[in-house]
């Protein structure tokens, strides 16, 4: 094999076997709803990326003029308000789980990574508003992160700044994140229980 | 779009959205109070979670 397209079609193939990247059941261990949330996330954020694309398209102001505007304006505001509660209920649950056990370091990373990207994707977005909430937020954002030394290319003051990194940089970090992280889980599958010798002990365990 | 005004309207009548914020406020702890709300509503939705079972998942002990 010389070509790379054929050396890329083997490692994909090698890692990510097609039962293995579109499997047709789930392990006998999943029984918690608490196994939904990761799902429940990506669905949020489904909803996030169509409707912050039909904003993207008509324009930031175009909530403030039109009633259906608001009304996707609204659709994107909730989507992200669910993808934060349910990412955090899955990050709570995976971390209670020890879900990096098992050389799934790489699955856990990629999820705590998205999660920090995440903040300063919705941070930008609320400065996107162009309402005096926005200018609030902005002024009040401002004075930490100057003392954190970043002012000097991330400007809360700065729209067209604020609006690029909320349209362009952040969401291609998520979504390349959470592609990544989904990829991860389906070539390591999804984290086992703990075992119940580790979990309670020899004694109980021996029963 | 009129049933969604109408249900903004409702919602609206409601929820007084025009006053001063509420705050809890203890100590150097202070968040507003839908913030509170949706951190509790998280802690009981994980709870939740924990106990009940996914779709479509079998009892465990009755695979034959």
């Amino acid at each position: 094999m010389s070509s790379w397209t054929g050396k890329v079609r083997e490692f994909g193939l090698r890692n990510l076997p097609p039962e293995r990247l579109f499997p047709d059941s789930q392990p006998a261990y999943m029984t918690s709803a608490i196994y939904l949330f990761g799902a429940l996330t990506i669905g949020s954020l489904v909803v996030i990326i169509a409707s912050g694309s039909i904003l993207a398209l008509k324009g930031p102001a175009w909530w403030h003029v039109q009633s259906i505007g608001h009304f996707f304006n609204s659709i994107h505001l909730w989507s992200v308000e669910l993808f934060f509660f349910f990412m955090v209920i899955h990050l709570w649950g995976k971390f209670w789980m020890a879900a990096w056990r098992g050389g799934r370091a790489r699955v856990w990373i990629t999820g705590a990574v998205t999660f920090i990207i995440a903040i300063p994707c919705a941070f930008t977005g609320y400065v996107s508003q162009q309402n005096f909430d926005s200018q609030w937020i902005a002024t009040q954002g401002k004075d930490g992160l100057n003392s954190l030394g970043v002012g000097a290319f991330f400007n809360p003051l700065n729209f067209g700044q604020m609006y690029s990194f909320h349209v362009l940089l952040f969401p291609v970090l998520v979504i390349g994140l959470v592609s990544l992280h989904i990829l991860l889980v389906r070539r390591h599958g999804i984290v086992p229980p703990i075992p119940l010798a580790d979990s309670v002990g020899p004694v109980t365990a021996k029963r | 779009m009129a049933l969604v005004r109408e249900i903004f309207l409702m919602v609206s009548s409601i929820i007084n959205l025009n006053g001063t914020p509420h705050y809890v406020h203890w100590h150097f702890f202070l968040m507003s109070v839908p913030n509170v709300v949706v951190i509790v509503l998280m802690f009981v939705v994980f709870g939740a979670a924990l106990f009940l079972r996914a779709p479509g998942s079998k009892r465990p002990g009755r695979h034959k």
